[in-house]
């Protein structure tokens, strides 16, 4: 398993998965005109991530977005559904959602995953937007 | 070999197609420069290039098959050199010569042709190519007339393609037109904001009169622009062919009918769950059915995802009641998922506002985070006591100036009614 990092354009985010600390980063902006084909890869991705021997040892993801469009949030719900499944599967992931603590809509979104997503340790985690 | 300096005076500018030509293929750049052959000496080069200033490259052709262009500034820069008059002025003209010219089947598209004239370089776009046909010459194109072909394509392109979209809005907005005369018939004081963010939407609207009350849905389909608006098409086929005086009443059950339709139709099925699902697709709605009966004053609300706001009066605060978090139609949606149904009595002068995540998602401010829910709600607690029309100036107001220069991200709507 080896690194993969996607560097953020206007329209998609920046993707990182680093097998060294079993961590997950997606983060910037995510409204791609086809977002199935920007996200399928990363699926793919993930998936062999999370099936590495390695990842027993726990998985950290974060997910640091500022904007994404509704095609999007679909894939984005699909990530974190792939983490809850390992985290099902008895592996500790820890989510780690970040929102401007005044973007009411982040927060709010990351709230449905946590209740969605229960076996996910699942932080949100309100800072200053950079 | 014959020995043919090209007396003919001939005229190298660029070809400057009419508005309306649309050239497509490097035939239509072929200007037809009379070529030399080897046998040509650089003194009769030289004349040529002081006779004909237009002249910028000169090719030279043997047996009908072109050898080589000779760059006019590149030609006198070297004939200017030290001793290379003496040397050169009675030798054969490939001298100076360029070997490789661009040679460019004039069967060529444009562009085919500007892909290959960016691949070759900067010399091209000085000198120009050569046009052949089965090899043979057929004359000269210049870089510039390609790019003017190349603007005017693009040009035309657009315009069919903006073209073929204004009429899809026209089709797109007479679907919506008996939902607006609805609501001005029976909502003496609502507003309807349906701001497309590119011409088309998708988002869209219903609104339908039942005797003793009527359907009010506003709905948000996964995209916007094109695939948008074809969704809107979909599901508000989906939804007129559910819809009639009994279902009405249930706006859950109505959203669960459409969601098993627009499944089946689409074949959108979730791949980890269902081993026969073969979806390429994985669109769907977020949607808000209200039911009121204005005797009654009952409202019976159901959301997929889509939230519902109550400005109610004696109430300070504007009250809102989110959806299920299941969308219509998807993949990951359950073909049986049921939608709860919201029933409450509405006093008098209630107003009821509905919106696409258009809003709330927008960015803007000085930190560039989404306009949120919050933002909203203010401005409805600032201007609930106007007339609607009012606050929709208020609240597009308020949206346009948090938005500021940052571009509009996705389709925005919206409706209130007072009640």
């Amino acid at each position: 398993m080896e690194n993969l990092h996607i560097p953020a354009t206007k329209e998609t985010p920046e993707v990182r998965l680093d097998p060294g600390s079993m961590s997950f980063h997606l983060v910037g902006e995510s409204y791609p005109e086809n977002a199935m084909a920007f996200y399928a890869p990363i699926r793919a991705s993930l998936q062999s991530f999370l099936e590495a021997p390695d990842s027993a040892r726990g998985v950290q993801a974060h997910f640091n977005l500022r904007y994404f469009n509704s095609s999007s949030t679909k894939l984005i719900r699909a990530l974190v559904g792939m983490l809850h499944q390992k985290a099902a599967a008895g592996v500790r992931v820890i989510a780690h959602w970040y929102h401007d603590p005044e973007d009411d809509m982040m927060a709010e979104f990351g709230l449905d995953l946590k209740e969605e997503f229960d076996a996910l340790e699942f932080n949100l985690v309100a800072s200053e937007t950079a | 070999m014959s020995h043919q300096p090209n007396p003919a005076p001939l005229s190298i500018q660029p070809s400057r197609p009419a508005r309306e030509i649309i050239r497509r293929s490097t035939r239509e750049l072929l200007i037809p420069v009379p070529p030399i052959t080897p046998a040509v000496t650089n003194e009769e080069v030289f004349r040529l290039f002081e006779d004909q200033d237009q002249l910028i490259s000169l090719p030279v052709v043997e047996d009908g098959r072109p050898i080589g262009l000779i760059n006019r500034h590149i030609f006198m820069e070297s004939l200017a050199r030290p001793f290379h008059r003496e040397i050169y002025l009675r030798k054969s003209c490939i001298a100076f010569m360029d070997k490789r010219p661009l040679l460019i089947d004039e069967d060529t598209s444009i562009e085919e042709l500007s892909f290959r004239v960016l691949a070759d370089g900067s010399k091209v776009l000085a000198d120009g190519f050569v046009v052949v046909r089965d090899g043979f010459y057929r004359g000269l194109g210049l870089a510039q007339d390609m790019l003017a072909a190349l603007a005017h394509l693009q040009a035309e392109k657009n315009r069919l393609v903006m073209e073929s979209i204004d009429y899809g809005s026209i089709i797109q907005r007479s679907l919506s037109r008996a939902a607006r005369e609805g609501m001005r018939e029976h909502l003496p004081d609502h507003f309807l904001i349906w701001e497309p963010r590119d011409v088309v939407s998708g988002d869209f609207y219903h609104f339908q009169h039942f005797g003793d009350g009527f359907l009010l849905v506003l709905f948000d389909c996964t995209g916007h622009g094109v695939p948008g608006a074809f969704m809107t098409l979909i599901m508000s086929a989906f939804l007129r062919g559910a819809l009639d005086a009994e279902r009405c009443r249930d706006p859950g059950a109505l959203i669960g009918e459409i969601n098993r339709k627009v499944k089946i139709a689409m074949g959108q099925f979730d791949e980890q769950t269902d081993p026969n699902a073969e979806s390429h697709s994985d669109d769907g709605m977020d949607a808000a059915f209200c039911w009121f009966e204005p005797a009654t004053r009952r409202l019976v609300y159901a959301g997929a995802h889509m939230p519902l706001m109550l400005a109610l009066p004696g109430a300070d605060e504007i009250v809102t009641l989110d959806g299920d978090r299941h969308g219509v139609g998807y993949a990951t949606t359950a073909l049986e998922q049921t939608w709860q149904n919201h029933e409450m009595t509405l006093p008098p002068d209630s107003s009821v506002y509905l919106f696409t995540d258009g809003v709330f998602d927008q960015l803007g401010g000085d930190k560039r985070i989404a306009f949120g829910k919050r933002r909203v709600r203010a401005c409805l607690t600032e201007h609930r006591e106007r007339p609607m029309p009012e606050q929709r100036q208020a609240l597009l107001a308020a949206l346009s100036a948090y938005q500021g220069d940052e571009p509009r991200k996705d389709d925005v709507s919206a409706i209130g009614l007072r009640v």
